[in-house]
């Protein structure tokens, strides 16, 4: 009996004892979960569905895209002015900006001005404080 | 160390500039204390242990407390903490009297601030010392026990515990780390990208997405609803605040002070259980029952004593076993990893100075909500107002900057904030719950490393039921926590069928 509960550990696939251990607890668990709550799992087409249908489409994707671009651009920017943060600067200012305008509901120039304003200021001190103040690398 | 060497002007302005911060982030719907560390956690990096945590300990102060703001004017909670605090201090607002339900919440919160305080100094080291006793075999079963509380206090007790093991999952990927004993080979790893995954999801981008990115998410799916108008807020003077309201009140403060401690003690519970359960315990004992929910001070004591209290009792666990009691306190394991420190049960005991400079930040953070937010209460009330398609591309900007300066510039950290920031929103979407996920985040790679340790040195699975009586009570602990839950979700939907009408 007391063999069954010996476990010897092989340094060479130690690595793997664990997430296997996690991975099987996570399958039960699923299956359970699956189990037991079918009728939601079943029905989960119908959430995305309703999620999508109910989404402010535009303003959702037009963040992720907006997000995407700028991780995209902020790397190459910053080549071009090695060390400086320029990468980080240059493509903030826009990035604020237009995810401003996007979450803006009231796009009258007397509401977007003050936008615009921080769009241009905010990234201009975060820049400062990080590069300046506190010599952090930025992009 | 001197304790006042510790008190410069730097400390003070940190502590004073952190809540004001935490203030204002508490204050605004939709963003939340762990919202503020999240994003200012890159300044303290280069402020050093002692001054970057006096700036996220205000922050955290500060953001649990500003959430009591929009709680009383609008009734809507401006952090999860602040829940209860709508059941009696709107109402009072509607009456007119906005500004004595401020100041009585601020009272309070300053009351359920200090006292937890207290618990956590001198709770803080004893279990420490208790800790230190504890073997591989223990530790493991702690943070195992923890995964089971977080998971029981879930609203769903299996999906609480998935979540735990899905983020214990996600920890594990990478290499198994030499220095902590592993054979340094990859796992979890798909072909092509070991380049980028060597060291796993970094902890803090990972924090960062699901506390700031995904919240922006949900907003944005639901088309940034627009912030109120200033004209729309209403503090109302009808009715002067007296102290005198305090009268009587102070059984209601100790016992609300005392549940929001041990709530903030469990793993992972949160505030908003601080407060909901602080509030049922005064309208259970209370002469007035039926005054709660119309506007009843004492309601409003217990919420905002409950909730604040909280602080303190959620740095218990991080501090004397290294386990985050709340989301917040999750991030403060990250401020800690920047100066590579690692928070245990010596922590205290290594580090003097950095655990006195903390109680002094908590004791001043306390005493600035309460200076700022007492005499500055009608400019506070306008924070509500402030427009979110201006400050979320900001912090989306800070979330950025937050997870690239972090591991010196690493880009892949920044993709890490998307990915994890889209599957926050995933999660919230699937009701996978985001502070068991963290928690257990946070835990996997000492829970790892403590369940093969185990293994190697004693080589058999029952040292985990036989190692010691400690080890026995921690299992008698995790079974009760799984049992209770069960019972109490049975009981909840029994209660629920016989609501419906027709039974």
């Amino acid at each position: 009996m007391g063999g069954l509960t010996k476990v010897e550990i092989d340094f060479a696939t130690s690595h793997l004892i664990f997430p296997t251990l996690i991975g099987i607890i996570l399958l039960i668990l699923g299956v359970v979960l699956l189990i037991i709550r079918r009728r939601e799992v079943l029905g989960a087409g119908t959430m995305w569905r309703d999620t999508f249908e109910r989404m402010d489409k535009l303003r959702f994707f037009g963040t992720l895209l907006l997000t995407v671009l700028y991780f995209v651009l902020m790397v190459p920017v910053g080549e071009l002015w090695p060390n400086t943060g320029m990468g980080f600067l240059l493509c903030s200012i826009p990035f604020v900006a237009l995810t401003g305008i996007l979450f803006t509901h009231d796009r009258r120039l007397s509401k977007l001005v003050p936008m615009l304003i921080v769009a241009v200021i905010a990234p201009l001190l975060t820049w400062w404080l990080l590069s300046e103040i506190f010599v952090l690398t930025l992009p | 160390m001197d304790v006042f060497e510790l008190i410069t002007p730097l400390f003070v302005a940190l502590v004073f500039g952190g809540t004001f911060v935490g203030l204002i982030f508490g204050a605004i719907p939709g963003m939340t204390a762990t919202m503020a560390v999240a994003v200012c956690l890159p300044l303290t990096y280069s402020l050093g242990l002692e001054n970057g945590l006096a700036l996220l300990l205000g922050l955290y102060v500060g953001g649990i407390s500003g959430g009591l703001v929009p709680a009383v004017l609008l009734g809507i909670p401006g952090t999860p903490s602040s829940i209860a605090t709508c059941f009696d201090a709107y109402p009072m607002a509607q009456r007119g009297e906005g500004e004595k339900a401020l100041r009585i919440s601020i009272i309070a919160s300053l009351g359920g601030g200090m006292l937890s305080l207290i618990a956590l100094y001198f709770f803080a080291p004893l279990l420490a010392d208790f800790a230190i006793q504890f073997s591989y075999v223990e530790k493991f079963l702690i943070i195992l026990f923890a995964l089971t509380v977080m998971g029981a206090l879930s609203s769903n007790l299996l999906l609480g515990i998935f979540s735990g093991f899905l983020g214990i999952f996600l920890s594990l990927v990478g290499v198994y780390d030499v220095t902590d004993g592993g054979n340094g080979h990859f796992r979890l790893v798909p072909p092509g990208t070991e380049y980028w995954l060597e060291s796993g999801f970094s902890l803090l981008p990972v924090l960062i997405a699901l506390f700031g990115v995904s919240a922006i998410l949900e907003e944005a799916e639901t088309g940034m609803p627009q912030s109120m108008s200033v004209r729309e807020i209403k503090v109302g003077k009808s009715s002067r605040f007296s102290l005198s309201i305090f009268k009587g009140q102070i059984r209601n403060l100790l016992q609300s002070s005392a549940i929001g401690t041990f709530v903030g003690i469990l793993p992972g519970v949160g505030g908003s259980a601080a407060s909901i359960l602080s509030y049922t315990a005064a309208k259970t004992t209370s002469r007035n029952p039926e005054e709660y929910g119309k506007g009843s001070a004492e309601g409003i004591i217990a919420t905002e004593a409950g909730n604040n209290a909280l602080t303190g009792g959620a740095l218990v666990p991080l501090l004397s076993l290294g386990i985050p009691g709340d989301s917040t306190t999750a991030l403060l394991v990250g401020a800690f990893a920047l100066q590579g420190i690692q928070v245990g049960p010596l922590f205290i005991g290594n580090n003097p100075g950095t655990w006195n400079s903390m109680m002094i930040a908590m004791i001043l953070a306390n005493i600035a909500m309460f200076v700022m937010m007492y005499f500055a209460i009608r400019w506070f009330a306008m924070v509500v107002a402030v427009p979110k398609h201006i400050l979320y591309p900001v912090i989306l900007m800070m979330c950025v900057i937050g997870a690239y300066t972090i591991n010196y510039g690493i880009m892949f950290d920044v993709w890490t904030v998307l990915i994890f920031g889209v599957l926050g929103w995933i999660f919230v979407k699937l009701k996978i719950e985001v502070a068991p996920f963290i928690i257990g985040f946070i835990l996997g790679p000492s829970a790892e490393i403590y369940f093969v340790k185990s293994l190697e040195s004693f080589g058999d699975v029952t040292i985990f039921l036989t190692k010691s009586w400690i080890a026995l009570i921690l299992w008698l602990l995790i079974t009760a926590s799984l049992v209770a839950s069960a019972v109490l979700a049975r009981r909840a939907k029994q209660l629920e069928a016989l609501a419906q009408p027709g039974v």
